[in-house]
């Protein structure tokens, strides 16, 4: 490996989001062969940079959307972001060689129970809708002629029909609970969702026999039983 | 609803992308480029100079109407003609119309160089800038890999030439792809389905495709890597024979590259392609390994390739004129500045009000950078004068060399 006789070795950034893909992630990581420090599992911890077992490899943890940021600027090298996220920022500077499996969702546009018995979407023209996928949701409907009037969001996007905040929203939708909890129904599957190993461009292009081993050895353990 | 600009607005406010640079930054862009260019006019390209603006009708025949580069020129009207006018958001359009025009009749290949800034409309949070100040080269009415060679070989040595030493060339041949998908009779959907995927090195969106299109692209994908490996395994697949032009001249290239610079790291990727729409051949970018003090991820410096110098569509939207063969790059300066080590400081020296000019003629025949003193001061207070304005010497009556200012007042000569 030539990469042990480089008289350095320079450090790799792997970024990882925090929360649920995190916990799904854990498994994989140990057939990787990443040990993080202890203070990783510490969700009281401030730290936000973590040691790992493998001296030129640490980690950080960070909100899902930051992971894609961190690796399209090469703060990060490599990272663990669904394709939402990337579809989201569409960064010239990202490679996502893997899919993961994990994480499993899909991103939707869902619209209270009752509009969606009378409503006629040949008519459209303008939509409002709340989301938290501005990008996503303005070239979905910009492609059928539709110019989608965006409300930012970050969280609770169920609460927005029911307060008359917009008719629509277009969120994550895993089993359905959520949506229909809140008198909402899913009508239009935008994308299937799953978490990727994503990799910044500049990184792959120069330290290719490095990155292209941590893919292998990913692309291993996501097949192995 | 948020405030708008103009009630908040600072009076040194600049534009999103539109920076003022200072010194010392100013200067040590404005030292390298010339290098480069020096190094180039060199290696036999002539410097020309085209204008910041011309009409859009030119401009664009050579971009392309509906492209990348044309949504990102901006146009203004033209009082005196009537005419819309586009600032150039490239070189290579404009050198190429020089080539194709005024210079038609000079003698082929034809070796031209070029210095300045371009703008764009829009810029994204990884590339802020929206004027950039770009240097590079065009090498037009040659289309054999030598011409290749040479352009990527002036690009790595007048890099290196600035010290910059952590260089990575990553090679791409854009038209391999889409001749590949023709020569399988891919529809259009599918086509641009595995582009999308092949931009973002998504093995599985490549998989989903099927059958041999996704076998052999998935292969070529995973190929990316060091030039001599990937080489390998692209003279080792079997392909359409259309794509046997692409593999052959791609092939010579490396070789001869890897041959004549057998130190510089060449890397291969055989399905790039985002960033070189206007490229018909082997193309690359060049990288800094590690950017000083941050990461390592590796910054680009520029990025170049072959192309049709002249090919224009008419309105109808033929291609009428098929242009001349072309190879060239650019470079950028503002990443080349992150990445050239720093010229080293020069000395500066105060000359006290009515020191003999011929004395300050010398000391910068020496080699020293000299401030006149523009009020006559006493001794002390020439020397308190000199340390407020940064220098590290003062000329005095008495002694023949520039005498060293420490804070504390002690003094001793030295030379630049």
């Amino acid at each position: 490996m030539t990469a042990k006789s480089e008289p350095v070795q320079e450090e790799l950034v792997l970024a990882l989001p925090k929360g649920r893909i995190l916990d799904e992630l854990r498994p994989l990581l140990d057939r990787v062969g990443i040990i993080p420090e202890p203070e990783f599992d510490n969700d009281n911890s401030r730290h936000l940079k973590f040691k790992t077992n493998l001296p030129h490899l640490s980690l950080i943890r960070v909100r899902s959307f930051d992971v894609a940021t961190f690796v399209a600027f090469g703060a990060a090298h490599l990272g663990v972001a669904g394709n939402d996220v990337i579809m989201e920022f569409d960064y010239s500077e990202l490679y996502a060689p893997l899919d993961l499996g994990i994480g499993r969702c899909r991103l939707s546009v869902a619209e209270p129970v009752a509009l969606s018995q009378t409503d006629d979407p040949q008519r459209w023209s303008h939509v409002r809708v709340a989301t938290k996928y501005p990008e996503i949701t303005r070239r979905h409907f910009a492609a059928r002629g539709v110019q989608a009037e965006c409300v930012k969001l970050n969280g609770a996007m169920e609460l927005a029909p029911a307060l008359g905040l917009c008719h629509r929203i277009v969120d994550l939708v895993s089993s359905g609970a959520t949506l229909r909890a809140n008198g909402l129904k899913e009508v239009e599957e935008i994308t299937a969702v799953t978490s990727r190993l994503i990799v910044n461009r500049a990184a792959f292009k120069t330290r290719p026999e490095e990155l292209h081993r941590w893919i292998e050895t990913f692309r291993e353990a996501t097949h192995a039983p | 609803m948020s405030v708008p600009l103009h009630q908040t607005r600072h009076r040194a406010l600049l534009p999103v992308g539109l920076p003022d640079v200072l010194p010392p930054d100013a200067g040590h862009e404005a030292a390298l480029m010339e290098r480069l260019m020096a190094s180039f006019a060199s290696h036999g390209y002539q410097r020309v100079k085209p204008p910041l603006l011309e009409f859009t009708d030119s401009l664009l025949a050579g971009i392309g109407a509906d492209t990348t580069l044309s949504h990102q020129t901006f146009r203004v009207l033209d009082p005196q003609s009537g005419m819309m006018m586009g600032i150039r958001p490239d070189f290579t359009p404009q050198v190429a119309r020089i080539a194709g025009s005024r210079l038609s009749q000079a003698p082929r290949p034809l070796r031209l160089a070029y210095c300045g800034q371009v703008l764009r409309v829009a810029s994204s949070q990884i590339q802020p800038e929206r004027q950039i100040d770009q240097v590079g080269v065009e090498l037009i009415g040659a289309s054999q890999p030598e011409a290749d060679a040479e352009i990527i070989l002036l690009a790595a040595n007048s890099l290196a030439g600035l010290g910059i030493i952590s260089l990575s060339v990553d090679l791409c041949m854009p038209t391999l792809v889409p001749t590949l998908c023709q020569a399988w009779g891919l529809d259009p959907d599918t086509t641009e389905r595995l582009r999308q995927a092949l931009d973002r090195k998504d093995a599985a969106g490549v998989a989903a495709v099927g059958g041999e299109p996704a076998l052999v692209l998935g292969r070529l994908m995973a190929a990316a890597g060091l030039a001599d490996g990937a080489l390998e395994t692209l003279e080792a697949m079997p392909l359409p024979a259309a794509a046997e032009p692409d593999r052959q001249h791609l092939a010579q290239v490396v070789r001869l590259v890897r041959h004549a610079a057998p130190h510089l790291m060449v890397t291969l990727d055989l399905v790039e392609y985002r960033g070189f729409e206007y490229q018909d051949g082997v193309s690359f970018t060049l990288f800094s390994r590690g950017r000083g003090g941050e990461s390592g991820s590796g910054l680009e410096l520029g990025n170049g390739g072959r192309y049709r110098a002249g090919a224009t569509q008419d309105i109808r939207g033929e291609k009428d004129i098929p242009g001349e063969p072309a190879t060239g790059f650019t470079l950028y300066a503002n990443a080349v500045v992150k990445t050239a080590p720093p010229p080293e400081a020069r000395s500066q020296v105060y000359l006290p009000h009515g020191t003999d000019p011929q004395k300050g003629e010398q000391l910068r025949a020496d080699g020293w950078v000299t401030l006149a003193g523009l009020a006559l001061l006493a001794e002390a207070e020439a020397k308190a004068e000199a340390i407020r304005l940064g220098c590290g010497f003062i000329v005095t009556s008495r002694d023949a060399r520039p005498v060293k200012l420490a804070d504390d007042g002690s003094a001793k000569t030295s030379t630049p």
